[in-house]
């Protein structure tokens, strides 16, 4: 790493942050603009919150089996094993043998988790 | 495409952790493919068995000639094998508590061993760690699997307290870390540590000065969340008490070793890129704080465990003097730490802060072995029964326990001398040795404060030991079941801090070597 810096390391995002700000007040001028120029005719379906095209039906705020979590917590494990095993597939050739065992090293440890939870019943839906 | 060229060299430093990965990974399979139909009785034993071979290996880890591994990103030293050594005794002892604790209770399972090992191997990690971000998650790898510990007995309100306040602050306090290491890494342009000095320099004549301040600030902070220094110290009386009583001994030891050793790795090579000047005024503000609030809170105490957790506040404080003590230096002056082949001819405070690294790596051993065994013996005084409300770990319940458990009593009695640092013990060496190097490095004051407020600390470890000498049976008092585990780790720890009380010298000169640490 070059030890001396860029007297101004940020000035290259500049271009990036324009095209934020000019998203920023764009988005805004539409919405107002809409909100100001359309016509009002509220009525009370129109009003309801908006949920997946049902009728609403309690609060939001109620207790969720922990199975739900469970299932959650195992994919984000999984999808996190397919996000390193595509750059490896990439670079397959140029990481050889060294990668190939990397990665067969890494899969197991993996495999060793996927038998715990397979036996352990965290991929039962129904007790 | 340029591939690093890595060796077998490379991987030795990581065998420790890869042993306490393979056990954790043993123990996980069996619980599932064995426990339906045998006892657990097992999984005690390999948990301590697995973290023997792996302490043994680091110890033959030790005479390695200090290097960079993995293109800089880790550092192969003697002083990073002494921590996993350290880590790896914390966890054998630990295991064997957790033994007779977890059988009390009938709640062995192999995850609450395999998250041990899996923290235990975040540690040894820590300890190699030369770079930012590799340094942050192993920070996480420990972290993460001590909150799931800590809540581990989720039954009841005070485990799930625990948990819940040692994950939020841990938490907030690993982002902390993470945001000063995004500022040291913004004004420098490099996450590795032994590159640091230059681009420090650099960024420090650049009139970025503010930005490295600001950077190692926060990253001071985050570590004295987890190395339990005042003022970030809140949670620790807390979480101590809630977890169960052998996570609550490693996090007291293993975790705060750990903690200490990347704090100084991190510190050591910031100072030598700006002057000393802010970490010593960092670590020597927060050294008399802890000393003087961790002593003072202790005393009013009558649980033990809550005693025990303002007592490893009141450690870490002592600890905290000597990484000042590592940063003493004359302003302007050029800061560096000498291995100690080039101690010889070197100035007076040169020789000091390789003795204070020194007296820092003898007090985490020192502390590990009295620690873990009073917390065992806590462990086997408890009942789950009296946990809600809050009579477990009353001073009563070590009245007359001379009488009763005449082993145990002597055991908790050489502990609590110990921690207070009276000879012939373990911890007087410890302190002897710190406090000199405190002293050598011309931290006067504070060495007088240290050595007040560790004789403060005489008066609540001595209480205990009077309450078990001189107070009679309390009446109706439950049977204390015995556990050969748990009574084996208080064996193992009382020889260790009495036997190295006196005969300190094989411990010295291992040390002596450990002094070492890779800089560049």
């Amino acid at each position: 790493m070059n030890p001396t810096l860029d007297p101004n390391p940020l000035a290259p995002y500049l271009p990036l942050a324009i095209a934020l700000l000019l998203a920023g007040v764009l988005s805004l001028i539409i919405v107002k603009l809409a909100a100001a120029l359309g016509p009002k005719r509220p009525s009370s379906i129109k009003s309801a919150p908006f949920e997946a095209g049902s009728e609403s039906s309690g609060p939001a705020r109620q207790r969720f089996a922990v199975k739900f979590y469970v299932v959650a917590l195992l994919f984000i494990v999984f999808d996190v094993e397919a996000v390193f095993l595509y750059p490896w597939a990439v670079n397959f050739q140029a990481l050889g043998w060294f990668g190939y065992v990397e990665m067969l090293v890494f899969a197991a440890t993996l495999v060793v988790g996927l038998i715990y939870i397979w036996k352990k019943g965290a991929l039962e839906w129904e007790h | 495409m340029n591939l690093p060229n890595l060796t077998s060299a490379d991987f030795l430093p990581l065998l420790p952790a890869i042993i306490l990965v393979v056990g954790a990974c043993i123990l996980l399979l069996s619980e599932v493919f064995l426990s339906a139909h045998s006892s657990r009785g097992y999984q005690a034993v390999l948990s301590t068995a697995t973290s023997v071979i792996a302490g043994a290996v680091s110890l033959t880890l030790l005479t390695e000639p200090a290097r960079a591994v993995f293109l800089g990103f880790g550092a192969m030293d003697p002083f990073s094998s002494f921590l996993t050594f350290t880590v790896c005794v914390s966890l054998a002892l630990a295991s064997l508590t957790a033994a007779g604790f977890l059988r009390k209770r009938g709640a062995e399972r192999g995850e609450f061993y395999a998250l041990m090992l899996f923290a235990g191997a975040g540690m040894s990690l820590l300890g190699l760690s030369n770079e930012l971000i590799t340094l942050f998650v192993n920070v996480e790898v420990l972290s993460i699997a001590t909150y799931a510990l800590t809540s581990y007995l989720r039954r009841g309100t005070r485990p799930s307290e625990a948990g819940f306040k040692y994950f939020i602050l841990g938490a907030f306090s690993s982002a902390v870390l993470l945001y000063g290491s995004a500022l040291l890494y913004g004004a420098t342009g490099t996450t590795l540590l032994s590159d640091m000095s230059g681009p420090l320099r650099a960024a420090m004549a650049n009139n970025n000065g503010a930005l490295v301040y600001a950077g190692a600030v926060l990253v001071a902070a985050g570590f004295s969340f987890k190395v339990a220094a005042v003022p970030f110290h809140m949670w620790t009386p807390d979480v101590y008490e809630g977890a169960p009583t052998p996570v609550t001994a490693l996090m007291s030891a293993g975790v705060k070793a750990a903690a200490f050793v990347a704090l100084v790795r991190v510190f050591i090579s910031v100072g030598s890129g700006i002057d000393a000047q802010l970490p010593f005024a960092i670590f020597s503000t927060l050294a008399l704080l802890t000393m003087v609030a961790g002593n003072l809170l202790a005393i009013p105490q009558r649980n033990v465990k809550r005693m025990l957790a303002y007592s490893s506040i009141a450690h870490a404080g002592y600890l905290l003097l000597g990484v000042a003590a590592l940063f003493v230096s004359a302003p302007g002056q050029e800061f560096k730490l000498l291995g100690p082949t080039a101690l010889i001819g070197a100035s007076p405070e040169d020789v000091a802060r390789v003795d204070a690294l020194r007296g820092i790596l003898y007090y985490l051993l020192a502390y590990t072995f009295t620690a873990v065994g009073a917390f065992g013996v806590v462990s086997l005084l408890e009942r789950r029964e009296d946990e809600e409300k809050g009579t477990a770990w009353d001073l009563e319940r070590f009245s007359g326990l001379a009488q009763r458990r005449p082993g145990w009593a002597f055991a908790m009695a050489a502990f609590m001398l110990s921690l207070a640092g009276i000879p012939p013990t373990i911890g007087f060496i410890g302190k002897l040795i710190l406090f000199r190097a405190a002293v050598d490095a011309g931290l006067v004051g504070l060495t007088i404060i240290a050595v007040l407020s560790s004789a403060a600390g005489a008066y609540y470890y001595l209480r205990v030991v009077v309450y078990m000498y001189m107070r009679p049976v309390p009446e109706g008092a439950h049977t204390l079941e015995r556990s050969w585990m748990t009574e084996l780790a208080l064996v193992v720890s009382t020889v260790a801090v009495v036997l190295l009380g006196i005969l300190p010298g094989p411990l010295t000169e291992w040390i002596a070597q450990a002094g070492t640490l890779f800089t560049r």
